[in-house]
């Protein structure tokens, strides 16, 4: 079915693609693949959930189809919706044929069941808006679907979600029943800002994505921003795995990791001195707060008079 | 090796995850898929399988290596084997100084055997340990058993047996290895026995499973709940806020249907030639805005817990929600529940705040609110205080609550005390009383969660 036999084939597919994926990431999404169920990704913001449904779709040839999840969507935002203006526009042009065809009857009652024969050239497929779950779904070609931030979506979308999400058809009431041609690999990510139902978990593999440690985030930079100079890259990394343990309203992920490692690139820094991180360290955090307790943490003056070069920070051990 | 996977799953059950019928098959196919040759990918096919929150990895975590490691004691070592004639009767001339019993365990030792399932039969007997139902019980049972088997003399009686060695004149470098061999030999003793206690914990709680769905530990007082009652009660407050949420939404739903929007119509409708295919309405109700005073004095730290789980599970269904703690001061604790879960928060609250002996004073706690949080009040605010109202005779500042919930849309406070209570000794109910558009009394679960409906799923407008 898959043209992965294990899970290491897998991961270096997806290595590939320029993710890199830890065992536990790599089990579950083979597993997920030859059972076919739906991935549950959770994890803190900017970690790759998202992306991994990416590189999964690059990596498998597949088209990828992402259903954005927010307050308010509903089934017309995410499975169909009758195109009414086109309808309209099409009766109105239609008109003169509408004519024509009805023009031989007499009664009324005879004009209602003619135009009832012709009914479903209304109610076809022409005049269907598709949205992302029926795209996945009539999709001729298998194809990956995301759902993006699901935890965002209301309790009652989740709950129609369900039923699309375990038999992978739909009832259209003028249409009948579409079933899914291909069964589509699905990802669903969530931030965790709310309790997901039961039902909907039980229904998927679960995987926890956590900020990844000091060397796997290291390895990550190495990939994508292969410009930076080894040594630099892993002063980054350390400064930001620090800024991970201290308490903040907003702790920098990997993607802002790799914003800062682009930005160093950007400015030609040869090293992580003061000045270029008052100028680059907001890339990192995103709150005055946080920036302001990152300041005081690093440039905080020492008491001790060990200070010779005014330019690199004291109490760091990444002191060039 | 399913026998096994089956017990895992009961004990993980048991230990409190929540593992459908459905989830454990997923988990037998999975495995079928990716063997059990690896260790750790079975570890990891087992755990996207069962566990479906990362809160519960910890409790897999520990379960785990429990259920599949090999499952040989561990290694050993004969010292016997090791030694010459001359040491050999040395030794057995040291060892007729103790006792039968402990002469055998000192053998033991130095044969380096392990306990056999024999030996634990006999333990099992003696012990009956099937009454410890909790993984937290593993040290006290494995001390137990440890202690049956004289442990604690034994160690004294190694160090007598090395000293008589020594007497006898054996050399010395030969004694100090026998004796780090026997410290050896002990410590591997002790994790065998404490494996020993872990499964047959374990056994238990898979045998026994925790009453579930008590219906009578809803009613129970909130100040009469053992810490297992708690446990099993914040299951059921889950179970509960789930369909309090299901109920928040259809209401919120319905709501929008409500009234008619010729305005928001017409312009919808511009791209249909004005012809009113899309109705729109508009939504009246708007979720809820709360403002949360909390007593965390210790009778109410339960139903501070449950109160505060119900609102943060129900919170998309809410815009937003300030949590205030107090004892003798205020303060913010919501940004811990970021983080964490409501009983989680309450511990590290109570560690930086902790309660004393009658210190509560909500008067100073009101008095802080009113300096520096008066602007989160405003007419579309439930203000919410729970609290028994006992300021052990401090100011109760009436006058500042009287200004808050003037405040705020609704004014409601939850009180543990039974009606015929407030007013009674340093209870300043009645004072604050006049102020509040309602008042529960929530001394049990089941108030508490008729409470927290009445509140969310009909609001009344203050007046």
């Amino acid at each position: 079915m898959t043209h992965f036999t294990s899970p290491n084939m897998l991961k270096d597919s997806l290595l590939n693609q320029k993710y890199l994926a830890s065992d536990e990431l790599a089990t579950v999404v083979y597993l997920s693949l030859q059972l076919e169920k739906p991935i549950l990704a959770e994890g803190p913001a900017g970690v790759g959930k998202t992306e991994l449904a990416k590189v999964l779709a690059n990596a498998m040839g597949r088209e990828l189809i992402r259903l954005q999840c927010y307050e308010g969507l509903d089934e017309t935002k995410a499975l169909y919706e009758w195109e009414y203006a086109k309808q309209l526009l099409y009766t109105q042009l239609l008109r003169e044929k509408l004519s024509q065809t009805l023009s031989d009857v007499s009664t009324l009652r005879e004009a209602a069941d003619r135009l009832e024969k012709e009914e479903d050239v209304f109610f076809s497929m022409r005049f269907l808006l598709q949205r992302p779950l029926l795209k996945a779904i009539l999709s001729e070609k298998p194809v990956v679907l995301l759902i993006d931030e699901i935890d965002r979506a209301d309790a009652e979308f989740e709950a129609f979600l369900l039923e699309v999400l375990s038999d992978f058809q739909v009832s259209i009431p003028e249409l009948g029943t579409l079933k899914a041609v291909h069964m589509p690999v699905v990802v669903l990510t969530s931030n965790n800002t709310r309790e997901l139902s039961e039902a909907l978990k039980r229904r998927c593999l679960y995987l926890y994505i956590d900020y990844p440690t000091l060397e796997q985030e290291l390895q990550v930079i190495r990939l994508k921003v292969p410009e930076l100079s080894p040594k630099l890259a892993r002063q980054a990394v350390e400064l930001v795995q620090r800024l991970r343990t201290m308490d903040l309203r907003k702790s920098p992920s990997v993607s802002e990791t790799l914003d800062w490692a682009k930005a160093l690139v950007a400015l030609n820094a040869s090293a992580l001195d003061q000045q270029t991180l008052e100028t680059t360290l907001s890339v990192l955090l995103k709150h005055e707060a946080d920036l302001q307790r990152a300041r005081q943490q690093f440039f905080a003056r020492p008491s001790r008079d060990q200070r010779s070069e005014t330019d690199s920070f004291p109490s760091a051990p990444w002191r060039n | 090796m399913e026998r096994r996977i089956v017990e895992f799953i009961a004990a993980l059950r048991a230990s409190g995850v929540r593992i459908s019928l459905a989830e454990s098959a997923d988990a037998f196919r999975a495995v079928e898929w990716l063997g059990v040759t690896d260790r750790e990918t079975f570890r990891l096919t087992l755990r996207a399988t069962l566990v479906k929150d990362a809160q519960d990895f910890p409790t897999f975590e520990r379960l785990f290596p429990m259920f599949f490691q090999n499952s040989d004691p561990p290694p050993l070592q004969n010292i016997l084997e090791g030694l010459s004639e001359s040491e050999a009767k040395m030794l057995a001339e040291a060892l007729r100084a103790f006792n039968l019993r402990l002469r055998e365990m000192l053998e033991r030792l130095l044969e380096g055997k392990p306990l056999s399932s024999q030996d634990f039969q006999e333990l099992d007997n003696w012990f009956n340990p099937s009454h410890f139902t909790d993984l937290r019980y593993q040290n006290y049972l494995a001390r137990q058993l440890e202690n049956a088997l004289q442990f604690p003399e034994l160690r004294q009686s190694i160090q007598e047996l090395v000293e008589l060695l020594q007497q006898l004149g054996m050399n010395r470098q030969r004694v100090a290895q026998i004796q780090k061999a026997l410290e050896e030999n002990r410590r591997a003793l002790q994790e065998q026995i404490r494996q020993f206690a872990g499964q047959q914990i374990l056994q238990n709680m898979a045998e026994n499973p925790p009453q579930k769905g008590n219906a009578s530990l809803v009613d129970r007082l909130f100040q009469n709940l053992t810490e297992a009652e708690t446990r099993q009660l914040r299951e059921e407050v889950r179970r509960m806020a789930a369909a309090l949420r299901t109920r928040l939404a259809l209401r919120l739903r319905r709501a929008k249907d409500g009234q008619f929007d010729p305005k928001a119509t017409i312009r919808a409708n511009l791209q249909h030639g004005s012809i009113p295919i899309e109705l729109r309405h508009r939504d009246h109700t708007l979720k809820p805005k709360l403002v949360i005073l909390c007593d965390l004095s210790t009778s109410m730290r339960y139903c501070v817990e449950f109160f505060l789980t119900f609102i943060s599970m129900v919170r998309d269904q809410i815009r937003k929600s300030h949590s205030f703690a107090y004892i003798d001061h205020l303060e913010y604790i919501s940004p811990d529940f970021e983080r964490m879960a409501p009983n989680q928060v309450i511990q590290q609250v109570l560690r930086r705040m902790p309660p004393g002996y009658y210190n509560t004073d909500l008067g100073n706690a009101l008095e802080s609110f009113a300096a520096g949080y008066m602007d989160l009040l405003d007419h579309r605010t439930i203000l919410i205080v729970l609290g028994d109202g006992r300021n052990n005779f401090n100011p109760p500042r009436e006058d500042l609550f009287q200004k808050m919930a003037k405040r705020a849309r609704t004014c409601v406070w939850l009180n543990p005390d039974p009606l015929a209570l407030w007013g009674t000794g340093d209870s300043d109910m009645p004072r604050y009383l006049p102020f509040c558009d309602l008042a529960f009394q929530v001394s049990n679960l089941r108030q508490l969660s008729d409470a927290v409906d009445h509140l969310l799923c009909h609001p009344v407008r203050g007046g």
